[in-house]
């Protein structure tokens, strides 16, 4: 029997992991990634099954867990998003060589756009890199089907299969049949069971370079094997061939209904972009590809598209683009485009933590200081001048290193400050901060601690105490990091404590003069985007008095909490009470004087 | 029927647009739709976009909207390229709103405003999905707006 659900693209792909067999699924958030592992500790809650569903400390811990899980016969996947698979290529080149013994799903989520991404990279040519095959669903229901279409060809050709997703399909929402029964799967790892056999697995668990070139050979039958059953589907009859994967399918098919074009193109939708098998396609006038956002298809098969300029070479292929496509081709008439008129840019929450520790960081170390900013919420201290580079998880602190390195190798003053989020530090923080303690480099650490993964959604991170099973968990502290690494100047301060964290700035800065060590200031305040975070946080409410504010606008441009607003009738700044939460940071802003709280 | 749902952070963008899709599954319909929320609480815009009961994609193009509910006035500009027939709540119905029920219910109560000034699903079919506290005030919303549809005939653009 099977029940219709209303799910999104994420929530799909954890039915069908779970549903399918997976029962050690890891992996570590990004957007638009981030939904599929908490949906599936919520069927793991509500069935009660044997395993392991829990976040990693980034995603080539995460690669290299599920892979170990599959190796022991269990069923396993592993989540991020396409940056993330940057981290994690080492271990996923090599998880095609060796070969899952159990289904390995590899799930990717890529940003074509990108929304809310570094790159627009297609993670379809990572897994031709790695020599992995890979499904790209076109719908919200072929992400559910997919992900057991994955398992089950992981399982029978000991191959890792990459499951790819997109934003669209991601965050899309469809409702899907699914089965009334959960369906139930045996929970039995195993390694090294049968010792008579055993050298003959290590050839394969510890292959030295001369073995990897059979287990090269092995892999390349495998895609072959696959290849040669990977046949994609035909849709409609036309003279003109469109090569075809992921949603960019859904968005043709709308398109040829609407305008009625069934006899004029003919659709091949690949189910599997990866691995195929070269065919001619010479009965057709024109064979082109639309696919996102690299050229893959149209490689394997020489097709028009992105190379003769029919396609953009960058951005989504969004619906109304595809029509442009169409226009280009001579099926429809051209249409004119609608400019999109720009939205307000999005700033850190009202009463977040990471804002005021900032403004007291910049009040005391100036413009001229050299901030190095991450990945995480706090890129949005860019609007209000406490980010001067943005590259990627972790790089703050290579940056903040080689930066001050080099000023103090032509022995010339600067103050150099790296500021990371906790999840960030112990994703890829620690790393860079090993070499800063190594070779001496005096640069300020700052960790933006709010206790969760912020910017993704709240993850738990390594941090917490309890699981979300109820079960024990051992904290990791940041600082016992930082001392055990060797720093000296560790300290940990409330930034919602303005004076006592302008006091260890000051002590950071002074101390920096002397020594040869960077140190490491904590600004501590729980995220006030948690229920738990909003409700214990102090209530300070502040009044803007109107006689005092000159309107000079140095608290929205310098400290930007979208409470604040400009009154253009009065010319004087103004509190939204809507999206205020009385944190009362902003009185310790305003030049002025004029925000006081109000004593109760 | 293609609708796009508009506002900012704790607006209700995606409570009304699940009881919206929970309207058309409960008639048999199918619904596709995207939602578009990443910083939302970061003062960004909420943007959902659903099909109902057509097409295979959730998105919408631009100009093609059968209707847009906007629950920030503020993004009327942005709203216009999705379609030109716009639903926005005026001041003086989200103020009623605030006063005839609990917070936590207005969006209900404008579901019911929604509703009644545009039959894009039978009042029916939300006391259907509806739990009964919620039912109330959206009936509320409902029977409140019929009265000025009727001496207004509607003032959406």
């Amino acid at each position: 029997m099977l029940k219709r659900l209303y799910l999104s693209g994420n929530e799909a792909i954890a039915y069908g992991l779970i549903e399918g067999g997976v029962r050690f699924l890891t992996g570590y958030p990004g957007t638009p990634s981030s939904e599929i592992l908490p949906t599936a500790q919520k069927l793991k809650l509500r069935y009660g099954f044997k395993g392991f569903i829990d976040w990693a400390v980034n995603e080539k811990v995460a690669l290299e867990m599920a892979f170990s899980a599959s190796l022991c016969g269990v069923k396993s996947a592993v989540t991020m998003k396409q940056v993330g698979l940057n981290v994690a290529m080492d271990p996923f080149l090599n998880a095609a060589y060796v070969g899952p013994k159990a289904g390995f799903v590899v799930v990717v989520a890529d940003d074509p756009g990108p929304h809310s991404s570094q790159t627009e990279q297609d993670s379809r040519l990572a897994a031709y890199l790695a020599k992995v095959p890979v499904l790209d669903p076109s719908t919200v229901e072929e992400a559910y089907l997919f992900a057991k279409k994955a398992l089950e060809l992981s399982s029978e050709f000991e191959i890792p299969l990459m499951l790819r997703t997109t934003t669209r399909i991601s965050h899309g929402k469809s409702d899907i049949a699914v089965p009334e029964e959960f369906p139930q799967e045996e929970f039995n790892p195993s390694f090294k069971e049968n010792l008579k056999n055993w050298n003959i697995e290590l050839q394969r668990l510890a292959a030295t370079p001369k073995l990897r070139h059979l287990l090269h050979k092995r892999l390349n039958e495998k895609l072959d094997a696959l290849a040669e059953r990977n046949k994609p589907r035909f849709f409609y009859q036309g003279d003109i061939l469109i090569l075809t994967s992921g949603i960019v399918f859904s968005y043709l098919v709308e398109l040829i209904e609407e305008h009625q074009l069934e006899n004029k193109v003919t659709l091949a939708k690949f189910d599997m972009p990866f691995p195929v098998k070269y065919q001619k396609f010479s009965e057709f006038k024109r064979v082109i590809t639309l696919e996102e956002t690299s050229p893959l298809l149209e490689l394997f098969f020489d097709t028009e598209g992105r190379r003769n300029g029919l396609v953009p070479k960058e951005g989504e292929l969004t619906p109304e683009v595809c029509e442009k496509i169409f226009s280009k081709l001579g099926l429809i008439p051209e249409k004119k485009s609608i400019a999109i008129p720009p939205l307000k840019r999005p700033s850190l929450c009202p009463g977040c933590g990471h804002r005021i520790g900032l403004f007291a960081l910049k009040k005391v170390f100036g413009k001229k200081a050299i901030y190095c900013g991450d990945i995480g919420c706090y890129t949005l201290a860019l609007n209000f001048g406490v980010t001067d580079t943005v590259f990627c998880m972790g790089a703050s602190l290579s940056f903040a290193t080689a930066i001050k390195k080099l000023f103090d190798e032509k022995e010339k003053e600067r103050e150099v400050i790296g500021i990371i989020g906790d999840s960030t530090f112990l994703h890829s923080g620690i790393t860079p901060l090993i070499d800063a303690y190594h070779y001496k480099v005096p640069f300020l650490l700052i960790i933006l601690d709010n206790e969760t993964v912020g910017m993704t959604g709240n993850q738990k991170t390594p941090a917490h105490k309890v699981s979300y099973e109820g079960k024990p968990l051992n904290p990791v502290k940041i600082e016992r990091i930082l001392e055990g690494l060797g720093l000296d100047f560790v300290k940990v301060v409330d930034p919602y404590d303005y004076k006592e964290t302008l006091q260890v700035l000051k002590e950071a800065k002074e101390y920096l003069k002397i020594s040869d060590k960077p140190c490491a200031v904590i600004m501590r305040h729980p995220c006030v985007y948690t229920r738990e975070g909003l409700l214990n946080n102090p209530k300070r409410p502040v009044q803007i008095l109107e006689e005092k504010c000159t309107g000079c606008k140095f608290c929205l441009s310098e400290f930007e909490c979208p409470a604040l607003y400009f009154d253009e009738s009065s010319e004087k700044v103004c509190i939204d009470k809507t999206l205020c939460i009385d944190c009362g940071c902003c009185q310790f802003v305003c030049p002025k004087k004029a925000i006081l709280e109000v004593k109760a | 029927m293609k609708l796009v749902i508009l506002g900012k952070g704790g607006q209700g963008v995606l409570f009304f647009s699940k009881i919206l899709a929970q309207m058309a599954l409960s008639e048999g319909k199918s619904v596709k739709a995207t939602e578009i929320k990443g910083m939302a609480k970061k003062g960004g815009v909420v943007e959902v976009q659903m099909k109902i009961d057509e097409g295979l994609s959730p998105l919408i193009k631009r100009g093609e909207a059968d209707l847009v509910i906007l629950l920030s006035p503020d993004l009327e500009e942005y709203g216009k390229t999705f379609g030109q027939k716009i639903l926005k709540f005026s001041e003086e119905e989200i103020k009623k709103a605030f006063e005839k029920v609990p917070q936590r219910l207005v969006n209900t109560y404008l579901l019911g405003v929604l509703l009644a000034r545009h039959k894009i699903f039978d009042k029916k079919t939300a006391l259907k999905v509806l739990d009964e506290e919620n039912k109330k005030s959206f009936l509320k919303g409902f029977e409140d707006a019929e009265k000025n549809v009727q001496s207004q005939d509607g003032d959406f653009t």
